[in-house]
């Protein structure tokens, strides 16, 4: 939230290179990618980015709505199971 | 007492407050408001004719989204939000913080009321 618009959306060099090959060869492929950043462009929509969240990589299909927002939104990071519903053992 | 939109009826204070009773008017927009319409902000609410109230009407309706459609676009926009799949729409879904604040303690404005658990560490057992 709150990126100085002077510099404008941040896009990861690298996987712009790959997705501009990827547009150009034609097919669909996923593109593998660290770069949780990344901002999704116009350019990227309607790829699927596998995208890391420190243990495995997600798959995001990246949809007109989402321009704007970064690869990582879409990739959580945390798994929260719930807490415990109760333990017998009533220590401390 | 002077009625704008529909079902605002601020009462008898300076206009540039009252017209702050709308929703989706603070109070930089009141005064802008009131400038656009040619009307005084000290002046009492009540003191304002007819063709004061319509003309704040008629700029409220032509220029500026309040009341209901600006509910409606802030709900649209949380929608969206869980609709693509968002971290920010996980966390509206679950009504905690979307801004990256701790949640671990406090956050009570979105998590509401405390719930005590029962056998958690400093809760005391009977």
């Amino acid at each position: 939230m709150g990126r100085s618009l002077k510099k404008g959306p941040h896009v990861d060099l690298r996987l712009l290179e790959k997705v501009e090959k990827l547009k150009a060869k034609g097919n669909r492929d996923p593109i593998k990618t660290w770069a949780r950043d990344c901002t999704i462009i116009p350019d990227f929509v309607g790829l699927t980015f596998l995208v890391h969240n420190g243990k495995l990589f997600l798959k995001v299909y990246a949809t007109e709505d989402m321009v704007g927002h970064n690869l990582g939104e879409f990739s959580p990071t945390r798994t929260f199971r719930g807490h415990t519903a109760k333990s017998k053992s009533s220590s401390k | 007492m002077p009625r704008i939109l529909g079902v605002d009826i601020p009462n008898d204070k300076k206009t540039h407050i009252s017209l702050r009773y709308i929703y989706g008017i603070g109070p930089a927009m009141a005064l802008r408001l009131c400038e656009q319409a040619g009307v005084d902000p000290l002046r009492l609410a009540k003191e304002l004719n007819e063709d004061d109230v319509s003309r704040l009407a008629t700029i409220l309706d032509r220029e500026y989204t309040v009341e209901g459609p600006l509910r409606r676009q802030i709900q649209q926009n949380i929608a969206r939000l869980k609709d693509i799949g968002s971290y920010r729409g996980s966390r509206h879904r679950r009504n905690l913080p979307c801004r990256g604040q701790r949640s671990k303690t406090n956050a009570r404005t979105r998590k509401g009321p405390r719930k005590t658990v029962a056998g958690k560490k400093g809760v005391k057992d009977k």
